[in-house]
């Protein structure tokens, strides 16, 4: 298939592996701790049957989603891959879920370089782009990179096609 | 260039919509507790006046300060009381012009027009609330001729009085035959049912009629011919009431364009005109209820990248005659759009993506049986009736995606996709390659193994409209990636 073989070739930063496993951590924690806390108060004031049964179902779930959130990482990253030219943004993730988009530069709105705390600790940046249709994220860039490629990115939105 | 205010019955309609809008507040404070002397109430009163007060002096100050002018390329509105704004809306960025003439508009012989533009928000479109008809016409027909070539000032007067109906040529407008199937297709007969029962409702809470009628409808079926004239009153009745309904608001319907608009007019107390340039036109859609498919019609939807709604509600301005004969149909879209080409030969899905979709969970019906297991109401006095809803509702869910499975066609063309979609309601939407802003294909695990993909579009529209396929093969979707890479091809850059 063409867009298998021409998938776009730039790969995220590796610490974005490393991120997303502190984030996951994180989420799992208060899940677990909501789920934990909700289940006492089930237990202590003896809700109905059935909210206690769905607490109980949740348990599997949670348990399988964290382990599911400690493995995908690696896949999520060695899955994602972004290109640009003059003519069209390309992006290329998912584990289970393969997306492939396409998105002409002529209309692309906006383009940002985003820094929270987990990626600053690490010198990442993520790169946030708005379509007139919705916005696209490419996740964890080293920062030079991502400072490049919102540059890059910028010079070719700049060119606009007559709008008709 | 010369400002000019707003038309002044514009105050008049303000103070309209004014009053409207606080007639309730009123009511309440002034008649439903006309006699009380709660501190709350005497406050409001004072309050409400004031309130009253000001919003009227704003009407006129608002009046006095804004104005507008049109040059040969944009809109310039001037507004502010207080802080003063200058807006510049150039022509080309209008995507469609919507003139709606209200039955308060026609007792004064004018009419509202707005000229909706892509963005979003406040501002997204010039509207005059109130404008004459003429200068409405002359705003539609100036910015019309400036976007097709320069016009100068001193142009603008003159051509302004030129005829400019002859060049446009008039496509549709619907026959009492067209008419008359618009009002079996649209089961207008049902329309007087919630209207006499409403009728009835009130005049019970006056009267009382309840147990009279009663010993009436008794008398009634009892005696055949009796009930037999009076179910053929009402049929007679509620078919002249259903073809009245349909005639007034269908009934005018014209669609007319030129070189370059296309103009759709419709209703007689209400009248809405609507009109969009042929190259602003983002997408047309053909749609076919199960009663239009039986009976061979089709509505057809031309796709804006401006808003259309009149009013507070959204209506169908976008949409053609609803009930136009499907060959009508397709030869008008030839006739109106001469850019767009449907072609009738399509592709249909391999057998292998039905056995895909019908193994996608069934989210809804797993829900309502859980809900139902749960509570297993009884029905008809039926006491194992949960299971049998429950199989039944999944049986019509099977079903509904056997059907759609049917019914979904695709095909890429040149600089042209079309994609047929719906199980009781078909919907085949065409657009061409420019017109779409971005694509997306996605294949989870199952469709990797059959060599199946999911494609997905984006065009613009208010707000942006997402359209695509599940389950086509892969070497479609590869087509589609591919045939979008060749944007370029049908793109002019500034």
């Amino acid at each position: 298939m063409y867009f298998e073989v021409h998938e776009p070739q730039n790969w995220l930063s590796k610490d974005a592996v490393k991120v997303w496993l502190i984030k996951e951590t994180i989420s799992n924690v208060t899940g677990f701790l909501v789920l934990g806390i909700l289940l006492y108060l089930d237990y202590r004031f003896s809700w109905k049957d059935w909210i206690g049964w769905i607490l109980i179902g949740l348990i599997p779930l949670t348990v399988i989603g964290a382990v599911w959130s400690w493995i995908s990482p690696y896949f999520l990253y060695k899955s994602w891959r972004y290109d640009v030219d003059e003519e069209f943004l390309q992006l290329k993730s998912g584990v289970w879920n393969e997306k492939h988009q396409l998105v002409p530069m002529t209309k692309i709105q906006s383009v940002a370089t985003i820094q929270g705390p987990l990626l600053r600790k690490y010198g990442l940046c993520k790169v946030a782009v708005e379509t007139m249709g919705s916005s696209h994220v490419i996740p964890a860039l080293s920062k030079e990179q991502a400072i490049k490629l919102r540059e890059q990115i910028a010079q070719y939105a700049k060119i606009k096609e007559v709008e008709s | 260039m010369r400002t000019k205010r707003f038309h002044p019955l514009l105050m008049v309609f303000e103070v309209w919509q004014l009053l409207k809008n606080t007639f309730f507040i009123f009511i309440f404070l002034f008649i439903m507790k006309a006699n009380s002397h709660s501190l709350y109430i005497k406050y409001g009163r004072i309050i409400f006046i004031i309130f009253l007060g000001l919003a009227l002096l704003y009407i006129v100050l608002k009046w006095i300060t804004h104005t507008y002018a049109l040059d040969d390329r944009s809109f310039h509105l001037y507004q502010g009381v207080l802080s003063k704004t200058e807006r510049t809306i150039p022509f080309s960025k209008i995507q469609n012009v919507t003139r709606h003439t209200t039955f308060f508009h026609q007792l004064f012989q004018v009419t509202s027009i707005r000229f909706e533009t892509g963005m979003n928000g406040e501002d997204a479109a010039v509207k005059f609330d109130v404008v004459s008809q003429t200068e409405a016409k002359q705003m539609e027909e100036h910015m019309a001729r400036a976007l097709r070539g320069g016009v100068t000032d001193s142009e603008i007067i003159e051509q302004m009085e030129e005829d400019p109906n002859s060049s446009r040529i008039i496509h549709f407008k619907p026959t009492k035959r067209d008419v008359f199937r618009a009002s079996f297709t649209s089961f207008s007969f049902f329309v007087i049912i919630p209207i006499l029962t409403s009728f009835y409702l009130k005049i019970d809470e006056i009267f009382h009629v309840n147990i009279e009628a009663e010993g009436i409808f008794y008398n009634i079926i009892s005696s055949w011919w009796l009930l037999t004239i009076i179910i053929i009153v009402f049929i007679i009745i509620s078919v002249a009431f259903g073809m009245a309904w349909t005639f007034f608001k269908y009934g005018k319907y014209e669609i007319s364009s030129d070189q370059d608009r296309i103009y759709i007019a419709k209703g007689i107390i209400e009248e809405t005109a609507f009109s969009i340039a042929k190259d602003r036109v983002q997408a047309v859609e053909i749609e076919q209820s199960f009663m239009k498919r039986c009976l061979g019609l089709a509505e057809v939807k031309l796709t804006s990248a401006g808003g259309h709604e009149i009013g507070e509600e959204k209506s169908e301005v976008n949409s053609l005659y609803p009930f136009l004969p499907k060959e009508r149909a397709y030869e008008m879209i030839d006739e109106i759009l001469p850019a767009y080409r449907i072609t009738p030969q399509m592709q249909r899905l391999p057998k292998k993506s039905l056995w895909v979709r019908l193994l996608r969970p069934y989210w809804i019906w797993g829900i309502v049986t859980i809900v139902l297991y749960y509570f297993k109401p009884e029905v008809w006095g039926v006491e194992r009736a949960w299971w049998l809803i429950s199989a039944i509702l999944l049986f019509i869910n099977i079903a509904l995606r056997w059907i759609n499975f049917l019914n979904t066609q695709y095909v890429l063309h040149d600089g042209f996709i079309q994609l047929k979609t719906g199980s009781l309601t078909t919907s085949l939407f065409v657009t061409k390659r420019d017109k779409v802003i971005e694509i997306e294909i996605t294949r989870n695990i199952f469709q990797k193994w059959l060599g199946l993909a999911s494609i997905e579009m984006v065009n613009r529209s208010k707000p942006v409209k997402h359209s695509g396929i599940k389950d086509v093969p892969v070497e479609f979707a590869d087509a589609f990636y591919q045939w979008y890479l060749g944007r370029k091809l049908d793109i002019t850059i500034e």
